[in-house]
This record gives structure tokens, C-alpha cells and sequence, in this order.
């Protein structure tokens, strides 16, 4: 059942990426893209990781590819243009992937037994296993990206927020703009 | 694994917490009370609330536990670590101290005159105090995870201060230039960490000193990037095309935070992550028989910052300009006490970059105070010490404790330095190195006579009146000049501190 399942959503995921890659038009693309996300939730959830197949649909399927989706409708995109540099990417590209693919098949087939096992189970990434490495062992560390994210929030209001004229300074706003 | 209970890891984290609060109340403070009043107010407020929660930090590093050692390295406390907490925020505060400088409007009628840089004082504090955050975590921690975030901590705050300015193209041309610069050597600094961490099985600097005596040739490789990563902080001589721009394009004031506390905690930092981590790797950089490790790297970037930041320096026209080339050839000088890595050398870092993040700060303290009359090439600063005396007395004060010349702390700070770099070393060996930094501390000198000889030399150009600057800023200036000089005469009431 399980090898079922994942070919099934491992061919979406691969389809989907090819998709992503082939269409010209930008839409099309971010939708194929939610497409591989959500596959890939699929086999997170057959890893025995909820929680992580929880927050990819949410987090990635959801949030993320609606800023795409919104980004990419507010800026108008068409259908992207072919010059040059895209046919030479086009020539260059695909068989670099193809040879890269090979080699990591190769190595990975031909190694495979000095390579070892990585153990999967419940226990190795469930929510509690999750937490207790975010909350206890690394609780610091977790702690303060949490205020450099606040940082990170505070400089782009501060940069981004459009400057308010101010009394004593109309003279100067009146040059430079 | 981790034995720390949570109300021990508060404990132990109050200072920061301290600042983190502070930086809230601020940023609270100015967008509902103070909504809406004049600036100088928001102004007074924030400052006062900075440095309220600075010396609130101070006092609970003081009183804190003298030493402890969280797992993994994960945060550690010693004598040493907390006199490098104190400096920074000693440092925090003057620089909150001097930012009223920059952040009063100009008087009305001066020709070029500018006004204040920028109407987001809470934001501008705040930040200010996030970066100390930044720092104190930096100094006080011997794990990599925690060294890398803590540096994009302080790399994110810093582009945001450096572009901060925005009525400048200057200064979003300056953060633009520091944030590439800042993220390609990010990427550097994180690959070098991860064939570290491949290498040794840890990221735990204690761990890694351990394994890094099997020598092994990847090892090089990590280290080289690894002194990428932290050359670019340190603004050293490859790595440093982001400086001059920054600091000619950033608001002063965060150009002299950038070039005084961010330095002192990353070369802490980068001499903790070099002796206490790789150690082991440390190779020779003796002019005979120099053998591989980080040493010989470090004597190259070493050289070549000593040898540009001071030549650049000769030809530069705008006087931060000629502060950041100078910064790059102290870097050098620093990068000379990592390479002894003996004790002696360390406490001789320790003192140099105390003394230098003072002075520097005071020499940009002084050109905030006067940008408010649009000085900053040299030529503007002509007959300065007849237009504003006081201002150029700290000046003249700073420059030659840059440049080294006795009584003043630059020149204990250079003369034990050097001293420590040449008893390192068996045989002289390093004596090329120290040599090629005294003749550059004498090419350095030029340059800051050359700035001096414009204060009090030159002729006041015609329509030139006084030029008055805030009481809080002439305290302080005189306070750091004060103690640029007690320092200088009694090196002793520093010493005690920095030696362990």
C-alpha cells in the first residue's frame, strides 16, 4: 500500500516539477508548483511525519503560493519571452540535469551498501522528537531567530514605510522628489 | 541531553532580555505616547530609554553568575567574556549618547546644511539595542550554530542602520553594496561551518578542537572559508570592497557603530573560533619555515590589509573614507595579535580594539557632530579649530591615539601588541610581519598629520562662522577623549581587566 502511494505521488511530484519547468506561461507554473508541494506532503505523511506534512500544506501549499500566485497576477505577468540566453539554457541546462541525475543514480546504486542506512520511524520525526530539539536542546538558538525575524520585520517597515513630509523639512522633500 | 532548566537559561540570558525589553519599550514609547511630538522629545525619550537599558544590562552582567558553561558550548561565561559584554555596552551607550548629534535639525540658514537623517528615532534606537543584543550574544558563545545566527543577527541589523538614511542615495547605495557583500560572505562562512561540522561531528568549539588535531586536507579548505566569512566582518583586506562605501554612505553614526562595537565583537569572536576551535590546525606563519594551517592564511590577509588600508588611505579626499582604509589597516594590526595566538596576545587584542572602538567611535562622534554643516571631505574641515575649538581639540586627540603617538591608548595598544607578536614566535619569526606593521603605522601617520594640519593649520575660508554642537555631545566627546588619555598614561586600570 505504502509503495503504491508513493509512486503515485512520487510520479505527481516529478510531473509536476517538469511541468514547472516546461510551461511558459508564470501561472501555469506556480500552479504546478503547488502541485509538487502537495505531493510532497504526501510522502512526508508515508515518512511517519505529520506534523511536517501538516505544516508543508499549510506553510508552503498554502501561504507561500498564494504570495506567488498574488505577486505574479499584481505585476501582470505574460508569457515569458525566449532570447538567446533561454535556447542556450534550454541546450546547456537539460543535459547538465540529465548527467547530474546519472551520476547521483550511478554513485547512489553502485555505493549504495558502503553508503548505510538512514533509519526512519515514528520516533525519528514525530512532533514531540520536533519539539524537543526546537524547545530543549536548541531552545536558544530558536529564540533568537525569533527576534531577529522581529528584525528583520521592523527594518522592512522602517526602509519601505513612505516618508511623511515633515514640517521643517518641506524645503529638501521639494528638491530631491 | 540538554541539562538546562528554563529558568536557568533565563537566568542566564537576563542582559539580553534586559535589551530586548528595552528595545520594545522604546519602539512602544514612540509609536503611541510620543505619536505626533517634536522630534527632539522622541529623541530625549528613546535615548533615555537606550540607555536605561544598557546600564540595566551592565548591572546584570555585573551581577550575574561569574561563570558557567552551558552544553554544546552553547553559551559560555567567563572573566573575560564579561569584560567584552561591559565594553559593548559601554559602547551602546555612548553611541546612543551621540546620536543626538545627527538627529537634531540643523540651524536655519546654513549653506548645506542637513537635517535630521531620518523621523524613525524609535525604530533607529531600537535597533541599536537589538544590535547589542546581536553582539552580546556573539561574545558569549563558543557554538557555531549559535555564532553564525548571532552574526546574521548583527549583519541584519547593520544593513538596515547603514541604509538607513533615506532622503541619501549614498547611503541605500552603501547598504545595498554591504548586504551583497554581507550575503555572498555569509554563504562562505555557512559552507566552511558545515565541512567543520562534517569534519568533526560537532559544532561545539570544544568538540572541534578535539578532532581537529587529525590533520586532514579538508580542513584547509574549511578554515580558508571560514576566514573569508569572518575577514569580511572584520573589514580585512580582501574581503573589504563593502567598507569605504559604507561608511562614507551610512548615517555617521551608524558607520561608527559599525567600525567600533560590531568590530570588537567579531575579532573576539574570530580569535575565540580560531584558538579555541581549530587550534590544533594552527600551522606557522614564520618567514622561514612557515608550514600550512590558518596562521600562514591569516599573515597573508594580515599583510595585504596593512599594506592597502594604509596606502589607500594617503589619497583619500573624503575624510570617512579615510576613516574606513584606516579601519582596514587596523584590521591588519589586530589580525597580527590573532596570529601569536599566546594569552598575552589575546589580552593585547582585547586592549588594542577597546582603545581603537573608542577612538574611532569619538572620530565619527565628531564628524556627526559636524555634518550638520555638510563637512566631509578634508578640505571642508579647513581652520576648524578656530570655528569650533573644542570639537577639534577631541579630534586632534583621537586621530593621534589612531596613529599611535605616546601618551595616548593607540600607542600602549600598538606597542603591546607588537611586543606580543614578536615574542610569539621563536626566533623572530615573525619579525617581517611586525616590521611591515611599524612601517605602516608610520605611512598611517601621514595621513591622520594630514587631516590635523587642515584642522589647525589651514585658513579659515571666508564666511565661515562658529560651529556650535549639543551639550550632550561635547560631554561625551570630552569624556572619550579623556579617556582616551588616562588610558594612554595609565594602561594599567585596562590591563587588569583584560588579562586573565
Amino acid at each position: 500500500m505504502h509503495l503504491v502511494l508513493f509512486f503515485i505521488f512520487g510520479g505527481f511530484c516529478v510531473a509536476g516539477a517538469l511541468n514547472l519547468l516546461l510551461q511558459r506561461h508564470p501561472i501555469n507554473s506556480a500552479l504546478s508548483l503547488i502541485v509538487v508541494m502537495t505531493s510532497l506532503a504526501v510522502l512526508y505523511l508515508l515518512l511517519g511525519a505529520e506534523f511536517l506534512a501538516a505544516v508543508q500544506v499549510i506553510v508552503y501549499s498554502g501561504a507561500i503560493m498564494v504570495l506567488f500566485t498574488f505577486v505574479i497576477m499584481l505585476l501582470n505577468a505574460q508569457r515569458e519571452e525566449r532570447t538567446h540566453g533561454s535556447r542556450a539554457a534550454y541546450i546547456l541546462g537539460f543535459p547538465g540535469a540529465a548527467a547530474l541525475f546519472a551520476l547521483l543514480t550511478f554513485i547512489f546504486i553502485s555505493n549504495g551498501k558502503s553508503l548505510g542506512f538512514a533509519v526512519l520511524g515514528p520516533d525519528m520525526v514525530s512532533t514531540s522528537q520536533l519539539s524537543s530539539v526546537l524547545f530543549r536542546d536548541l531552545l536558544l538558538p530558536f529564540e533568537v531567530t525569533s527576534v531577529l525575524i522581529l528584525i528583520a520585520i521592523l527594518g522592512a517597515v522602517a526602509l519601505a514605510r513612505h516618508h511623511e513630509p515633515h514640517k521643517d523639512e518641506s524645503k529638501t522633500q521639494g528638491k530631491e522628489r | 541531553m540538554s541539562a538546562v532548566s528554563y529558568s536557568q537559561l533565563v537566568w542566564v540570558t537576563l542582559p539580553e532580555i534586559a535589551l530586548v525589553v528595552a528595545a520594545l519599550a522604546v519602539l512602544a514609547c514612540d509609536g503611541t505616547v510620543l505619536r505626533g511630538a517634536a522630534i527632539a522629545r522622541r529623541r530625549g525619550v528613546a535615548a533615555l530609554l537606550a540607555c536605561v537599558g544598557s546600564v540595566a544590562a551592565m548591572l546584570l552582567v555585573g551581577s550575574g553568575p561569574a561563570s558557567f558553561h552551558l552544553p554544546d558550548g552553547m553559551l559560555v561565561m567567563d572573566g573575560r567574556t564579561r569584560v567584552v559584554q561591559v565594553a559593548l555596552l559601554v559602547l551602546t551607550i555612548l553611541t546612543v549618547l551621540l546620536s543626538e548629534a545627527m538627529l537634531t535639525p540643523a540651524a536655519e540658514g546654513v549653506a548645506g546644511g542637513k537635517t535630521a537623517f531620518t523621523h524613525h528615532i524609535g525604530e533607529y534606537f531600537a535597533l541599536l539595542l537589538f544590535a547589542t543584543v546581536a553582539v552580546l550574544f556573539l561574545v558569549s558563545t563558543q557554538n557555531f550554530l549559535l555564532i553564525f545566527l548571532a552574526l546574521e543577527f548583527l549583519s541584519l541589523v547593520l544593513y538596515i542602520l547603514t541604509g538607513f538614511d533615506k532622503q541619501s542615495q549614498l547611503s541605500t547605495e552603501a547598504a545595498l553594496k554591504y548586504f551583497l557583500f554581507g550575503g555572498i560572505s555569509a554563504a562562505f562562512l555557512l559552507f566552511g561551518i558545515s565541512l567543520i561540522y562534517g569534519l568533526s561531528g560537532s559544532i561545539d568549539l570544544s568538540q572541534i578542537a578535539v578532532a581537529a588535531l587529525q590533520p586532514d586536507p579538508l580542513w584547509m579548505i574549511a578554515i580558508v572559508m571560514v576566514v573569508v566569512g569572518f575577514g569580511f566582518k572584520v573589514a580585512a583586506a580582501p574581503f573589504h570592497l563593502w567598507a569605504p562605501d559604507a561608511y562614507q554612505g551610512a548615517p555617521t553614526i551608524s558607520a561608527g557603530f559599525v567600525s567600533s562595537s560590531s568590530k570588537v565583537a567579531s575579532f573576539f569572536i574570530f580569535a575565540q573560533v580560531l584558538t579555541l576551535g581549530v587550534f590544533g590546525a594552527a600551522g606557522s606563519g614564520m618567514w622561514h619555515g612557515a608550514a600550512p594551517g590558518w596562521v600562514p592564511v591569516l599573515c597573508v590577509v594580515a599583510a595585504l590589509s596593512l599594506l592597502l588600508g594604509n596606502l589607500a588611505a594617503l589619497v583619500q579626499t573624503s575624510l570617512r573614507r579615510l576613516l574606513a582604509y584606516s579601519a582596514i589597516g587596523h584590521a591588519g594590526y589586530l589580525l597580527l595579535a590573532i596570529i601569536a595566538h599566546t594569552p598575552q596576545s589575546t589580552s593585547a587584542l582585547l586592549y588594542y580594539v577597546f582603545t581603537y572602538a573608542l577612538t574611532v567611535l569619538g572620530a565619527f562622534g565628531v564628524l556627526a557632530a559636524l555634518e550638520a554643516q555638510g563637512i566631509d571631505r578634508i578640505a571642508d574641515v579647513a581652520g576648524l579649530s578656530r570655528r569650533a575649538p573644542f570639537l577639534s581639540a577631541c579630534m586632534l586627540v583621537f586621530l593621534l591615539s589612531l596613529a599611535g603617538i605616546p601618551p595616548l591608548a593607540g600607542f600602549f595598544g600598538k606597542f603591546w601588541l607588537f611586543g606580543t607578536a614578536l615574542n610569539a614566535a621563536p626566533q623572530l619569526g615573525l619579525f617581517w610581519l611586525v616590521m611591515l606593521a611599524i612601517l605602516m603605522s608610520v605611512v598611517a601617520l601621514v595621513y591622520y598629520l594630514r587631516v590635523l594640519k587642515q584642522i589647525f593649520v589651514a585658513d579659515v575660508p571666508a564666511n565661515a562662522g562658529a560651529i556650535h554642537s549639543g551639550l550632550v555631545t561635547r560631554v561625551t566627546l570630552g569624556v572619550m577623549a579623556a579617556a582616551t588619555v588616562v588610558l594612554g598614561c595609565d594602561p594599567g586600570l585596562l590591563i587588569r581587566w583584560v588579562v586573565r
